[in-house]
């Protein structure tokens, strides 16, 4: 087969030198849009993703307006550039799967009531593609949702666990996803409420288990760099031009 | 969109959940009737009829030549599509395929391909120019609740009975499709802190949140879906996984193998 | 004062009789709904960074005529929902055939929200001597999270500046505020009120104000 082609580990270490327990880089930037009302950029490996809210706001076209609440839209996109082959322009059947269960994965943190027949977009755009976009979208989105002042329940954090080489890893790369034996990209609150949950590959029941454990152990990693990346935006609004004074 | 419940049949739904029933008395765990027609589409490779209580969903295989893609020049394509189409229930709008559909078809997929149920090798014709190509073509007839398991059990039935049409394109005698595992799907609702297995219409929209587990003969998992806009804790995530994999032993062995 | 920057989510409180606007209480304990300051006072309340306006009635707010029906103007107040403006609510009688007349479509007015109904459905009122068409002057755009900074506590900032700028100001709760003075003296307004907007957060802040005001006004001088 061949996926053993490849060797996964060297020492221990994976290709990009991590421990199979560990993250890639993660780095996020806070309100990086101007026009937007909630923007994030997140880096997380090879993955450069940018994360705009609008909203709430009327709803076009009318009839799919909720009388009780506001609906929330999300649309993941890749830009023809962020992958190796040109991606041909605009939706494809996997950004629509994508793009409905990262929303499902905000949703539940959102509250829709406040705003009866109202929109809030949610915009994603992948701009370099380098495996686990869909979990960078929807950790920038939530920090992008929390700066455009959505009132939600918590943050949520996204992270995904697989198996290369019969060995769980955390957050894949590109060679591991591509030639890995499961995915399984999850996403949840800090409280352990697992709000986005997809798999593919093969696992047995222990596998699975570990896997779980894993990608939730990263999304709590996760979340709290979305919240430094949070409060350090604050802190920089605190400081005013003439003087500088410490937080608080 | 899907339809309006009204506030007392929830409430409805809802206290009989909290007495431990369900509105057509059926266990948590327990399926709704299945039956599965088969090669019921005579002028498809393959195809199966699924009934789960009410919902019906047809499948049909077709196969062709074709080429094969870049990265894997010797191996056959799967292509699954799946049609919501108008008459199956007042919600469902004509048009392109929207989302729901569209990861209908996908989780459909992921089951088959992930699950290896066909030997992709064995479907090579030309290496690097021509391989059979199936397409895998789910029509949802009636909504009743859950057709993502009757969708995934007519995939799989439908291929079981596939025969690649050789003869037809000049590439020597017809033969059966080579099927090496049999993944089923099993999905599960939450609500109120319970877990139900093959949610009707009534408790799909009552239900914030469902989880679809697809699993192998071996009983490993080769797919999953959460869908929908509510939070599953990991213990319940657990425990469907391993009803879920009770139950597809169940149905496969009851159903698709002989 | 203790203020702290919160993330939605935050755990602010096990006592849940604390829980203030930008709150909410799960399991007798109070968290945080919005990302902000949270102000630890009897109650805890979160003021966010950002976020729509969203219309209370009794709310003073500037908006901008973008139709008119048979006998509404709809307003634009800067927020997901727009307003309507009854004939009715017109201070004098008018006829639906004139009503373009009084206010066309792009007109300015300073109105309050008189009614918010569950579905945001929010309708307008100009019944009051202090409301009405803007003809003269400079309407400008905040945050409206930054509106309660401007006012101050007790107004005091608002009038502050009314004073010290020698102009005429009404702050809607939208973020639009009306400025309407001499050349120059609405031009220190407008600096004011964006320094005001960008410094919002920072302790101090009226002596600052107070501080820069007075640097600008010797300057001129």
């Amino acid at each position: 087969m061949d996926e053993t082609d490849i060797s996964f580990f060297k020492d221990g270490f994976r290709l990009d030198g991590r421990r199979a327990d560990q993250l890639r880089p993660v780095k996020i930037e806070v309100g990086v849009l101007a026009r937007a009302d909630g923007s994030c950029y997140i880096e997380m490996g090879g993955n450069k993703v940018i994360a705009a809210v609008y909203g709430p706001r009327e709803v076009h076209p009318r009839h799919l307006q909720e009388v009780t609440r506001a609906i929330v839209r999300y649309r993941y996109n890749m830009a023809s550039f962020s992958v190796e082959e040109r991606k041909r322009p605009g939706p494809d059947r996997r950004s629509y799967e994508l793009s409905k269960v990262s929303r499902e994965a905000l949703e539940p943190v959102i509250l829709t009531t406040y705003f009866p027949r109202s929109v809030i977009d949610v915009f994603v755009e992948v701009l370099q593609a380098d495996a686990g976009t869909r979990t960078a979208g929807i950790n920038a989105a939530a920090v992008a949702l929390a700066d455009a002042g959505i009132p939600m329940k918590s943050m949520i954090s996204s992270c995904a666990a697989g198996k290369v080489a019969d060995t769980i890893v955390l957050d894949p790369m590109k060679e591991e996803d591509n030639f890995g034996q499961a995915d399984l990209p999850i996403a949840m609150t800090p409280g352990g409420e697992i709000t986005l949950m997809q798999m593919d590959g093969g696992l047995t029941r222990e596998e699975f288990h570990q896997a779980v454990e894993m990608a939730m152990k990263g999304a709590r990693d996760i979340y709290e760099i979305q919240r430094n990346a949070l409060v350090d935006k604050y802190s920089q609004l605190e400081a005013p031009a003439e003087e500088v004074k410490a937080c608080e | 969109m899907s339809s309006v419940i009204s506030e007392i049949r929830k409430d409805f739904l809802y206290n009989l959940i909290l007495k431990g029933e369900r509105a057509d008395g059926r266990g948590f765990d327990q399926y709704r009737e299945i039956s599965i027609e088969r090669d019921v589409i005579k002028k498809a490779e393959g195809s199966a009829l699924v009934k789960l209580g009410s919902s019906q969903v047809l499948v049909g295989v077709k196969m062709q030549p074709g080429e094969p893609f870049s990265d894997s020049p010797n191996r056959g394509v799967i292509i699954t599509n799946a049609e919501l189409v108008p008459l199956a229930s007042p919600d469902f709008e004509p048009g392109p395929p929207n989302e729901v559909g569209i990861e209908l078809a996908r989780v459909v997929d992921r089951g088959v391909r992930e699950s290896k149920a066909v030997d992709l090798e064995a479907l090579c014709i030309v290496p690097g120019k021509q391989v059979w190509i199936i397409f895998i073509d789910v029509h949802i007839l009636d909504d009743c609740g859950n057709i993502l398991d009757a969708a995934s059990l007519g995939a799989i039935a439908a291929l079981l009975t596939t025969k690649v049409p050789a003869s037809k394109f000049g590439l020597g005698e017809d033969y059966t499709l080579p099927v090496k595992d049999i993944p089923i799907a099993t999905t599960a609702i939450e609500f109120g802190d319970v877990l139900m297995f093959d949610p009707g219409m009534d408790e799909e929209s009552i239900a914030n949140t469902k989880l679809t587990v697809i699993s192998t003969a071996e009983g490993k998992i080769c797919g999953m879906q959460k869908s929908g806009t509510g939070t599953l804790k990991q213990e319940q995530i657990y425990r469907i996984v391993d009803i879920a994999c009770e139950k597809a032993r169940e149905i496969r062995e009851k159903f698709l193998e002989v | 004062m203790d203020r702290k920057v919160v993330v939605p989510g935050d755990l602010l409180s096990e006592d849940a009789k604390r829980s203030g606007e930008g709150t909410f209480v799960k399991d007798g304990r109070v968290y945080s709904l919005l990302y902000g300051l949270a102000n630890y006072r009897d109650k805890i309340n979160v003021i966010p960074l950002a976020g729509k306006y969203i219309p209370a009635p009794g709310d003073n707010v500037i908006g901008v005529v973008k139709d008119i029906t048979f006998s509404n103007w709809i307003v634009d107040i800067n927020s997901p929902y727009d307003g309507l403006l009854h004939i009715s609510e017109f201070p004098k009688r008018i006829e639906s055939d004139e009503m373009s007349k009084y206010l066309r479509i792009g007109s300015s007015i300073m109105t309050r929200v008189k009614d918010v109904d569950p579905t945001k459905k929010v309708e307008l009122t100009l019944n009051d001597r202090k409301l009405g068409l803007i003809k003269t002057g400079q309407v400008v755009e905040i945050s409206h999270t930054r509106v309660p900074r401007l006012i101050g506590k007790g107004g005091s900032m608002i009038s502050m500046l009314k004073k010290e700028v020698n102009c005429n100001i009404f702050v809607g709760q939208n973020g639009r505020i009306w400025v309407n003075g001499g050349a120059e003296d609405m031009d220190l307004a407008l600096r004011t009120i964006t320094l005001i907007e960008k410094e919002a957060h920072t302790n101090g802040l009226t002596d600052r104000i107070v501080d820069f005001l007075k640097r600008e006004k010797g300057a001129r001088s």
